[in-house]
C-alpha cells in the first residue's frame, strides 16, 4: 500500500479533531492527576524544604566545622561558646524511676531524681546536627543531611519506574487509547468516520497520532515538570553541578521514556480497544505480565515494554537494601543498550500497529452489541 | 449497466447466529427506491451492507461498481443518514456537517460553504450554531441528512429519513428526494410510513424475515405476483347480473356485493383476464359506470406478501 498526501492530509485532520476528545475529555481528567502526581508530590515536598529551610537558618548559618567539632560528652555552655547561634533549642527537666526499683512491686516508688534536658539544633546550610544534653553533658549527637540531591534523584527514579511506567503511563494510556474507538463505540458515533472517504488504516492512524500527541504532552511533560520539582529546591553547589553535567540528559531521557512507553502502551490499547469490549481484561492480563517483569528470567524479562522502558532511565530504582527477601526474588535482567531499547520499542509498536490495522477493517458497526 | 446501479449478488449477512439478510440478489437502478419491511426485515442492514458498515457473509456488493470496502472511493459517490440517533457531544450543526467534508479535501472555507448550503437545504441554517446534543429528535435527523448531502453525492442512502420530521420540511425533504432522482442519482430510503413510500417511490424492494419478497415498481410487482388477487371495485346499475357474470370466469375468486346493491367488490387472479371479461360485459349492453382498483398502494400489497397472502 502506497501512502498518497491526500491520506497523510487525512490523518492529520482525524488527529486534530480526535485531540480534543484525547485532550478534554471529561472521562480523562483522572488522566492527568496520576501525570501530575510526582510532580506535585515533589513540588510539596520542595515548598516543605523551603518553608524548613527558612526556619533552620533563621539564626544564621553555623560553620560546618564548627558543628563537626562537636563531641560526645562536651559541656553544653561550650558548645554555645562556640557556636552561639543555635537553630532550635529547648529545654525542660523530666524526672525518671530509679533502675534498681523497678522489679520491686512492694516498694513505694522512690521520688523521681529530676534531670535537666536539652535539645539544640544547628544547620550549617547543608546538614542539619541535632544535640542532646543530659544535665547540660553532651550525650547524643545526630547528623542528618537536610537536602541530599542524589537522594533526590533515587526517590524520583523508584516513583517513576514504580509508579510513573507500571502505574501511571499505563493506565493513563489505557484510558487515551481505549477510548479512540471503543469510546466511540459506546457513544454510538464511530459510524461517522467510517462513512468518510478514508481507508480504515488511515483512520486507525489518525486516532492513534491524536492519542500518542495527547499521551506524549500529558505524561512527557509530567515527567519533566516532575523532574524540574524535584531539583527546584536544591540549590545547592553538587546540584548545580549535577544540573549542569548530566541534569538536562537525565530529563531528556525521562521524557524518553514516557514518550516511548506511550508509544508501545498506546500501541497495545489501542489494538485492545478494537479487538475486546471490555478493557479490564487487556488491562489485567498486560499489567500482570509487567507487574511480575523483575521476578521472570531474564530472557522473559525482555519481552515486555517494561524492560525496554526501564532500560532508558537514566537512574536505576535500587531495592532498598533492608529487604532482603525482594533482594532475592528479583533478578533485574541488564538493561538494554538504548539504542536497542528504543529500536525494540519502536519494532514492537509498529507490529502491534499493523495487527491493530488488519482489525480495523474487518470491523462491523453494531451498536446493539455493545 | 454496472457502474450505474447498487448490485447485491447473493448476498447473506448473519449476525452471529441471527439472520441478517439472506441470498439477497438486487440491481437497484437510479431514481427513488423504497425499502419496505417490518422491524428486524433486514432494511437497515442492507443499507448497512451497501455502505460498508458491516460486511456481508457471502456474496458481493457493489455501488456505482465500488466496492464497500474501499470506503476511500465508494463515500465520495454515497451518503448515508444512519437511524442511529448519535452525534458527537462537542459539535454545532455546522461543525458536525463541516468537520467531515474537510476529510473530502476541502479547505475550511469551501467546507463551511457546503455545510452551510446543505444545512439551508434542510431547515438548519438558524440552529447551526447549537449543539447538535441540545437538538430536537427532527433537528437531529435533519442535521444527519444535511451531513449525508452535503458531499453532493450520487447515491443517497436514508434509513427512516422521514421519521419525526413535520409535515412542511416532509414535504420538502421529499421533494428534495425527487429533485435528486430527477438528476439521475440514487436515492434509497427505508421507511415503514407505507403511504409516503407509495407516492414517492419509483421502485419498491419488499422484504421480509431477512428476504426478498418482491422487488420493482409498484404496479409491475403486483403483476410478478400473480397468486395475489386483486382487488377491484366495479360501480354499477345492475351488480346481481355482472356478479353472475363474473362468477363464471375462472380467475374471479371472491365477489361481495354493496348494501345499496350498486357495486361490486371483485377479487380476481388475473388482471388481464379481468379486464377483458370486464369488455365483453360492456359490449353486451350492461351498464358500468366505474371500476377502480383498491388495493395498489404499498399497504395493500405488503400486507398481502408479507402476512402470507391474507388480503
Amino acid at each position: 500500500m502506497t501512502i498518497t498526501k491526500v491520506q497523510v492530509q487525512q490523518a492529520w485532520t482525524i488527529a486534530r479533531i480526535e485531540m480534543r476528545r484525547a485532550f478534554l475529555s471529561k472521562r480523562g481528567l483522572w488522566v492527568y492527576l496520576l501525570a501530575l502526581f510526582p510532580a506535585v508530590a515533589f513540588f510539596g515536598h520542595g515548598l516543605q524544604m523551603k518553608f524548613m529551610e527558612e526556619r533552620w537558618s533563621r539564626n544564621g548559618l553555623t560553620q560546618a566545622r564548627v558543628v563537626d567539632s562537636f563531641t560526645k560528652g562536651e559541656k553544653v555552655d561550650e558548645i554555645l561558646k562556640r557556636a552561639p547561634n543555635p537553630s532550635f533549642d529547648h529545654e525542660w527537666t523530666n524526672r525518671r524511676e530509679d533502675e534498681g526499683d523497678r522489679d520491686d512491686k512492694d516498694r513505694k516508688t522512690q521520688p523521681e531524681e529530676p534531670q535537666r534536658r536539652r535539645a539544640i539544633s544547628y544547620y550549617d546550610g547543608q546538614r542539619v546536627i541535632d544535640l542532646r544534653f543530659t544535665n547540660g553533658v553532651l550525650v547524643e549527637k545526630h547528623v542528618r543531611f537536610f537536602r541530599d540531591p542524589t537522594d533526590d534523584r533515587r526517590v524520583f527514579a523508584v516513583i517513576f519506574q514504580f509508579f510513573y511506567l507500571r502505574l501511571a503511563i499505563f493506565f493513563g494510556c489505557l484510558g487515551i487509547f481505549m477510548n479512540l474507538f471503543r469510546g466511540e463505540m459506546l457513544d454510538k458515533t464511530l459510524h461517522f468516520w467510517f462513512l468518510t472517504p478514508v481507508r480504515r488504516e488511515v483512520l486507525l492512524a489518525g486516532k492513534y497520532l491524536a492519542g500518542l500527541v495527547a499521551s506524549t504532552v500529558i505524561f512527557g511533560g509530567g515527567a519533566l515538570l516532575g523532574y524540574a520539582a524535584m531539583l527546584w529546591p536544591n540549590t545547592g553547589v553538587d546540584a548545580q553541578a549535577f544540573i549542569a553535567a548530566a541534569g538536562w540528559s537525565h530529563a531528556f531521557w525521562y521524557a524518553a521514556a514516557a514518550t516511548l512507553g506511550c508509544l508501545g502502551y498506546g500501541s497495545v490499547f489501542l489494538a485492545a480497544g478494537l479487538l475486546l469490549k471490555n478493557p479490564i481484561i487487556p488491562a489485567a492480563v498486560i499489567l500482570l505480565w509487567e507487574s511480575i517483569n523483575n521476578f521472570l528470567p531474564a530472557a522473559l524479562q525482555k519481552l515486555s515494554v517494561l524492560y525496554y522502558l526501564q532500560s532508558l532511565c537514566p537512574e536505576s530504582a535500587l531495592i532498598d537494601e533492608q529487604q532482603p527477601l525482594l533482594r532475592l526474588l528479583l533478578a533485574p535482567a541488564a538493561p538494554a543498550s538504548k539504542s536497542l531499547a528504543v529500536l525494540g520499542l519502536v519494532l514492537v509498536t509498529a507490529l502491534v500497529l499493523w495487527a491493530a490495522s488488519r482489525a480495523v477493517t474487518r470491523i462491523e458497526i453494531n451498536y446493539s452489541t455493545e | 449497466m454496472k457502474g450505474t446501479e447498487v448490485i447485491f449478488e447473493d448476498v447473506s449477512k448473519f449476525y452471529g447466529e441471527v439472520l441478517g439478510v439472506n441470498k439477497v440478489t438486487l440491481h437497484i437502478p437510479p431514481g427513488i427506491t423504497s425499502l419496505v419491511g417490518p422491524n428486524g426485515s433486514g432494511k437497515t442492514t442492507l443499507m448497512n451492507l451497501m455502505t460498508g458498515l458491516i460486511h456481508p457473509g457471502r456474496g458481493s456488493i457493489t455501488v456505482l461498481g465500488l466496492s464497500p470496502r474501499d470506503p476511500e472511493q465508494l463515500m465520495r459517490v454515497t451518503g448515508y443518514a444512519t437511524q442511529f440517533d448519535s452525534a458527537p457531544r462537542w459539535a454545532t450543526g455546522m461543525e458536525f456537517v463541516s468537520t467531515g467534508l474537510t476529510l473530502y479535501g476541502y479547505s475550511p472555507t469551501e467546507a463551511r460553504d457546503r455545510a452551510w448550503q446543505a444545512l439551508e437545504q434542510v431547515g438548519l441554517t438558524e440552529a447551526a450554531g447549537r449543539k447538535v446534543a441540545g437538538y430536537s429528535k427532527g433537528m437531529r435527523q435533519r442535521v444527519r441528512l444535511a451531513q449525508a448531502i452535503a458531499h453532493d453525492p450520487q447515491v443517497l442512502v436514508l434509513d427512516e429519513p422521514l421519521n419525526g420530521l413535520d409535515p412542511l420540511v416532509r414535504a420538502e425533504t421529499i421533494s428534495l428526494f425527487r429533485r435528486y432522482a430527477a438528476e439521475g442519482r440514487h436515492v434509497i430510503l427505508s421507511s415503514h410510513v407505507l403511504q409516503e413510500v407509495d407516492l414517492i417511490s419509483d421502485q419498491v424492494i419488499l422484504i421480509a424475515n431477512g428476504m426478498i419478497v418482491a422487488e420493482g415498481e409498484i404496479r409491475g410487482v403486483r403483476d410478478e405476483m400473480s397468486e395475489h388477487p386483486s382487488q377491484f371495485i366495479i360501480r354499477c346499475r345492475d351488480a346481481s347480473r355482472i356478479a353472475s357474470l363474473l362468477f363464471c370466469e375462472d380467475h374471479v375468486t371472491e365477489i361481495k356485493m354493496n348494501d345499496d346493491r350498486l357495486g361490486l367488490l371483485v377479487l380476481t387472479r388475473n388482471r388481464e383476464e379481468f379486464s377483458r371479461a370486464l369488455t365483453r360485459i360492456a359490449l353486451a349492453g350492461h351498464v358500468i359506470d366505474g371500476v377502480i382498483p383498491s388495493d395498489e398502494s404499498v399497504d395493500a400489497l405488503y400486507e398481502y406478501l408479507i402476512g402470507g397472502g391474507r388480503a
